[in-house]
């Protein structure tokens, strides 16, 4: 093949660059890739900690709220937990101990939903026909003046 | 095999067999091999646990159970949802849907995922049932969506969560289009994939998901079918349950019970 | 925020999946098909794409340097692209893609090499200092240029055609895979998906090959071989004949089969599509290029040279349309479903300026042509005078020993 030689030279190139391609990789591929399985192992607890708990749930309001929780878990509303009225109580107390005061939603809309009457609720569930409410329609107007949110009668 | 490079041994090519049951696989086998050399995969045995704490995933198989019959269609989940993952605005890791059924026709909806809960909805036909239907990433243990993914950025736990890596995602877009149940999305921050993640950082502290804690009528459940007498598991065990598109064969983690023909 | 008519899953209003993504399979396209064309010649030895076999192989390759373009361009993450390389995850149609690029480009730039040798050894021969070494470094410093060494470059270049179409078929059924592969969107899940993509390459890459042959022509003042142009035609005609019929007989069957997606997909074609899919691509890229192709092939005989060019451009240039149209039915298309089979949203209209806009996909289409240009300043595309000429095999070639290949497909 003493004319080959083009070929040869060509062949060792290919060769040349894979290698480098190839060792490039090597030092590119994240430490603990593969790890687990095929991805980066470090991840699963990099995700453990993404963000700090925003929901710490009704038993942990309370720990301070004990009056409030114990008239809500004698009553209809025993399983809303608070932070579907009151937001997430990460945002209440912050993590280096700061008490931020809560929003306190006493519009109509927070009531209205879960207890406006809409054709997909199941049928046991209290619901209220706004245009026939006691006196009439009362599309807009507070609830809380008449119900304790803590405490709810119908 | 016969331009692979610096000395193939048995173990790897075992290795390989088992990875490459797949389309294409035999073209990229050179490259694989090399891949996983550099990787130098230990491939679970013997490696430190995870995060490095108390939990220990291989205690764990987690499972989500919804009871369609008990959501009120509130939204507190979504709207928990989005306070607890930051979720951006008009996006959704979980959202409710609405169904109003007829014999000829239906309805659905989701107005903003049923964050603000739902308004009375007026159709133009009978309607003989009506009922609400909370969706979720399904965490599939046979998912299309980290089947999909080029760079191993999308992956199933150990304990069954099925996560992204938004340090090695590329945010080309392929689990999104993969996923049967539109519950992934491009983050319009960091441009990157994003999904439900069953509230990982909560559930490996032994908290629920965020939905599942706020639900105030136990239409979410979060339960762990490792452990003896979870009311999640026994539920699956004994109960008859649905999943959603089962002929998909995603084998979805996240269970149903008195779902409809209409919901998809 | 995009109208939905009927219910969308409230992640799937979005399309993902943008302009860039319609580009890639077209500009992946136009390598696999001039591959297509080259390879007639150069493995299956049919003489009349001699004139077009040179001028295909630089299109494949200008095309190929572009092709990867889109997709990093898409990206969420442009500076992780390789990470596809460096981390891949085999189970992934996308993995796949990357290396298969990377595969086809060397086959091809080896091909390539081989081919223009003794052009890059005439021109070291010919020039002096920079210019000089420049081509030396190109031949990789050996000008033997011996009918031996010839005979062994024809040997190669034999071989790597050989290695080249399989891996340019791969490479575009691959780009048709990973959407017939997502089985959450009926629009897209079809094995037929990558055979349809291929097809249409091959009819895009012919198409493209009639308008620049004829442009390169009229710009070098050469004569168009007539025999080449009517070849052209009719492998145009053949490919565009299969296309259309998978294309059809997807829908067919789905409709046929009334299965549980065809309720959404009818919707989808007859409204949001309808513009795109039936008139763009079924009439005026399908039916019309189909019949004035008709004419050219069957009537060959009758017509008059200037009268079959011009109605092979005008097929080309629609069946360019078509082409589109179909990648762009099918990505987008795909998109406006929601996996819920419930809903379409609005029609997705692309941004104009931006990463993934009109006028960047617009620049991808027309960066081939000016890294054909440079090529044809660098290595010259035609073959020089004397050194074989049209219509005769080059001495090589004769010599080869392989058997002339008529019969293809």
């Amino acid at each position: 093949m003493e004319h080959g030689k083009h070929v040869f030279r060509i062949v060792i190139l290919v060769v040349v660059i894979l290698t480098v391609v190839l060792l490039a990789r090597g030092f590119l591929v994240p430490k603990t890739y593969g790890l687990y399985g095929r991805y980066r192992g470090a991840n699963v607890g990099e995700q453990m900690n993404i963000r700090p708990v925003m929901h710490g749930g009704a038993a942990a309001c309370a720990d301070c709220h004990g009056d409030q929780a114990a008239k809500r878990t004698a009553g209809a509303h025993k399983n809303v937990s608070c932070e579907i009225c009151h937001g997430p109580l990460g945002a209440h107390v912050k993590a280096d101990g700061t008490v931020v005061k809560p929003p306190i939603d006493r519009s109509f809309t927070l009531c209205a939903r879960c207890h406006r009457k809409v054709a997909a609720r199941p049928a046991k569930f209290p619901q209220v026909d706004l245009d026939q409410h006691v006196n009439g329609p009362v599309e807009g107007k507070v609830c809380l003046q008449c119900h304790d949110p803590h405490s709810p009668k119908p | 095999m016969s331009d692979c490079h610096d000395g193939c041994n048995g173990s790897r090519r075992e290795f390989l067999s088992g990875t490459l049951k797949l389309a294409g696989g035999a073209v990229v086998t050179v490259i694989g091999g090399a891949a996983l050399a550099s990787s130098g995969s230990a491939a679970g045995t013997g490696a430190p646990l995870p995060g490095g704490g108390d939990y220990d995933w291989n205690e764990h198989l987690w499972a989500y159970l919804v009871d369609t019959t008990k959501c009120i269609g509130c939204g507190s989940c979504a709207r928990a949802c989005k306070a607890e993952n930051d979720v951006p605005e008009g996006f959704f890791r979980t959202w409710i849907e609405r169904y109003v059924v007829g014999m000829d026709d239906s309805h659905v909806d989701s107005p903003n995922g049923g964050m603000d809960g739902f308004p009375p909805v007026q159709v133009g036909f009978v309607a003989t049932k009506a009922f609400f239907v909370p969706k979720i990433c399904n965490h599939c243990r046979a998912t299309p969506c980290t089947q999909v993914c080029p760079v191993g950025a999308s992956y199933r736990t150990k304990d069954g969560a099925v996560l992204v890596d938004i340090d090695s995602c590329i945010g080309c877009g392929y689990c999104v289009q993969a996923c049967p149940y539109g519950s992934r999305f491009i983050h319009p921050a960091t441009h990157t994939a994003s999904k439900c993640t069953w509230c990982y950082h909560r559930i490996t502290k032994g908290l629920k998901p965020a939905c599942v804690t706020v639900c105030p009528t136990q239409a979410r459940q979060f339960g762990d079918l490792k452990k003896d007498g979870d009311p999640v598991r026994a539920v699956v065990e004994h109960d008859r349950i649905q999943i959603l598109q089962g002929h998909l064969l995603t084998e979805p983690q996240c269970y149903y019970t008195h779902l409809d023909k209409e919901v998809r | 925020m995009p109208e939905i008519t009927g219910f969308s899953f409230p992640n799937d209003i979005h399309v993902t999946w943008s302009l860039m993504i319609v580009m890639y399979p077209y500009i992946t396209g136009f390598v696999a098909g001039s591959f297509i064309v080259t390879s007639l010649y150069h493995l299956f030895d049919r003489q009349e794409f001699k004139p077009v076999a040179r001028l295909a192989m630089a299109t494949s390759f200008a095309f190929l340097l572009v092709a990867s373009l889109p997709l990093q361009l898409h990206l969420g993450q442009p500076q992780r692209g390789p990470f596809v390389i460096i981390t891949p995850n085999f189970t992934s149609a996308m993995a796949g893609f990357g290396i298969l690029y990377s595969f086809y480009l060397l086959v091809l730039v080896l091909e390539l090499w081989f081919v223009w040798r003794q052009e890059i050894i005439d021109r070291a021969r010919r020039s002096r200092g920079m210019v000089r070494a420049f081509y030396a470094a190109l031949a990789l410093g050996t000008y033997d240029t011996s009918p031996e060494a010839i005979e062994i470059d024809h040997k190669a270049i034999k071989i790597l055609a050989g290695i080249g179409l399989p891996a340019a078929c791969m490479l575009h059924g691959y780009v048709g895979f990973i959407f017939g592969a997502i089985k959450a969107n009926p629009w897209w899940s079809t094995p037929l998906m990558p055979v349809i993509f291929l097809l249409s390459a091959a009819v895009s890459g012919i198409a493209l090959l009639i308008l620049i042959y004829q442009l390169f022509a009229r710009i070098d003042r050469r004569p168009v071989v007539a025999t080449c142009v009517s070849a052209l035609a009719s492998w145009l005609w053949f490919f565009l004949i299969l296309t259309i019929t998978l294309e059809e007989l997807e829908l067919i069957v789905m409709a046929y089969e009334k299965s549980e997606s065809w309720l959404i997909i009818s919707e989808l074609l007859t409204t949001r599509l309808s513009f795109s899919y039936v008139t763009m691509q079924m009439i005026v890229g399908g039916l019309i290029p189909f019949i004035l192709l008709a004419v050219v092939v069957l009537m060959n005989r009758y017509l008059h040279e200037r009268v079959r060019n011009t109605l092979a451009t005008i097929a080309a240039f629609l069946t360019l349309i078509q082409v589109f149209s179909m990648r762009w039915n099918i990505v987008i298309g795909g998109q406006l479903l929601s996996k819920s089979l419930r809903g379409l949203r609005s029609p997705y209209e692309p941004e104009i300026f931006g990463r993934e806009g009109v006028l960047m996909a617009i620049a991808l289409f027309v960066a081939p042509f000016v890294i054909l240009w440079i090529f044809d300043r660098v290595l010259g595309i035609e073959e020089p005078e004397g050194a074989g000429g049209h219509g005769s095999p080059p001495a090589g070639q004769a010599s080869a020993g392989t058997p002339a290949v008529t019969h293809v497909p």
